[in-house]
């Protein structure tokens, strides 16, 4: 397994990674899911101030083979998009934990914080 | 700018140019505002599988507006259904245009276009642009294909030829028989056959498109055998 994941980062089962800063979590794809999914053609981000639930599809990736939903790994308000991912979708793969990031959350449950996979845990589940 | 979208196109026209390869032209709705370049491409969809998609090359230019065209081989499922099924009048999704396999038009630069089979299909494009704007760029496409009735665009790469001083278009068949009259070189794609083409090396800019099997060749031909730098070659991989 060569997948880079960032031990600083939280991970969610569906392949989102979470960066928590206070109380706003940073949300994108690992580089494993990236490289899964190959070359991305189009992203498209959730409406800022949506409010989304913990596991709910709120983003579209789309490659040139394939689509697949990205979830909210943790409840909260959307308050920041990636323009320029929506512009180039090939950042995702290129910097998938700088650069490529998706959304930020304002968490509004803290407690769902501790739910979330550890790298070593997200490396097990992708190991199987 | 304009966000990108998602839009469903019609064929306005859908052309065999082979046994086996048709090009469709897809029509861009009413105020559709999209900004792309030479040599991308463009992600289709039927409207009944959303979910299986696939990358196809744009066969025409950036100065050809109003519509995307891309030209597709009978092979595997999307390319199958689109050679086989895609007529006027249906309608696909159109991922908008992105890639980085883009002509660099400088002056000095002679781009050396390395195809076989379908992989030509972006070259139409790298060469329709330099013609219409009359550029000085040195433009030279290398084809591979296994006898005279696989040549994707015979017709237009030579009315090119003769419009842009500039431009080359050489073709070698790998599986003529004997007896055929064709006059034109034989055989694969090699190095000799390369530096006959190419005066200065240092301003070579090397492109390979298709499967992968051919671009992976060309990379080694280039970099291996005639000592390039990386720099020097752009890649499309498609499978
Ligand atoms: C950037 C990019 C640009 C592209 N541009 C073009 C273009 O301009 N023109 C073009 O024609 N194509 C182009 N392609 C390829 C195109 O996207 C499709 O992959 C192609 O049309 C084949 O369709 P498919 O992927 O649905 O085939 P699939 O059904 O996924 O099959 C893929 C390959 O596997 C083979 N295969 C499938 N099933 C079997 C089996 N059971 N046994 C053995 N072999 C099998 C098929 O023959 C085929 O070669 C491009 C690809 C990329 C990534």
């Amino acid at each position: 397994m060569s997948a880079n994941i960032p031990n600083e980062l939280r991970y969610a089962k569906s392949h989102e990674w979470i960066r928590i800063d206070e109380s706003v979590a940073t949300v994108g794809i690992s580089d494993h899911a990236q490289a899964e999914l190959t070359e991305l053609v189009f992203v498209e981000l959730p409406e800022v101030g949506r409010e989304v639930e913990q596991e709910e599809a709120c983003a579209v990736v789309e490659s040139v083979k394939t689509a697949s939903d990205i979830y909210a790994p943790l409840s909260g308000t959307i308050v920041a998009v990636n323009e320029p991912v929506a512009e180039n979708a090939g950042l995702v793969n290129d910097e998938p934990y700088k650069g490529g990031w998706l959304f930020e959350i304002k968490i509004s449950d803290p407690d769902e914080l501790s739910g979330l996979l550890t790298a070593e845990q997200y490396l097990e589940s992708i190991s199987g | 700018m304009a966000k990108k979208k998602i839009v469903e196109m019609l064929i306005e026209s859908a052309t065999m140019e082979l046994a086996d390869t048709k090009t469709i032209r897809l029509k861009w709705p009413e105020d559709y505002d999209v900004s792309f370049k030479t040599g991308q491409f463009i992600t289709l969809y039927w409207p009944d599988s959303p979910k299986y998609k696939r990358a196809y090359s744009l066969s025409s230019c950036a100065l050809d507006q109003g519509y995307f065209e891309v030209t597709v081989k009978r092979d595997g499922k999307m390319g199958t259904r689109i050679v086989d099924w895609a007529k006027e009048g249906d309608s696909l999704y159109v991922i908008p245009p992105t890639g980085r396999f883009l002509p660099v038009y400088e002056p000095e630069k002679h781009l050396i276009c390395i195809a076989g089979g379908s992989g030509v299909t972006p070259f139409r494009g790298f060469a329709r642009e330099a013609t219409r704007r009359g550029l000085p760029t040195r433009l030279t496409v290398l084809y591979s294909v296994r006898t005279t009735r696989d040549i994707i665009f015979d017709t237009e790469f030579r009315e090119l030829e003769s419009q842009n001083p500039h431009f080359k278009f050489r073709v070698t068949c790998t599986r003529l028989s004997e007896e055929d009259p064709w006059s034109g070189r034989r055989g694969r794609i090699d190095t000799p056959w390369i530096r006959e083409q190419v005066t200065d090396l240092p301003n070579a800019v090397f492109y390979a498109c298709g499967p992968t099997a051919l671009v992976e060749g060309t990379e080694r031909l280039v970099i291996d055998e005639m000592g390039l730098s990386r720099d020097q070659i752009r890649l499309e991989k498609w499978g």
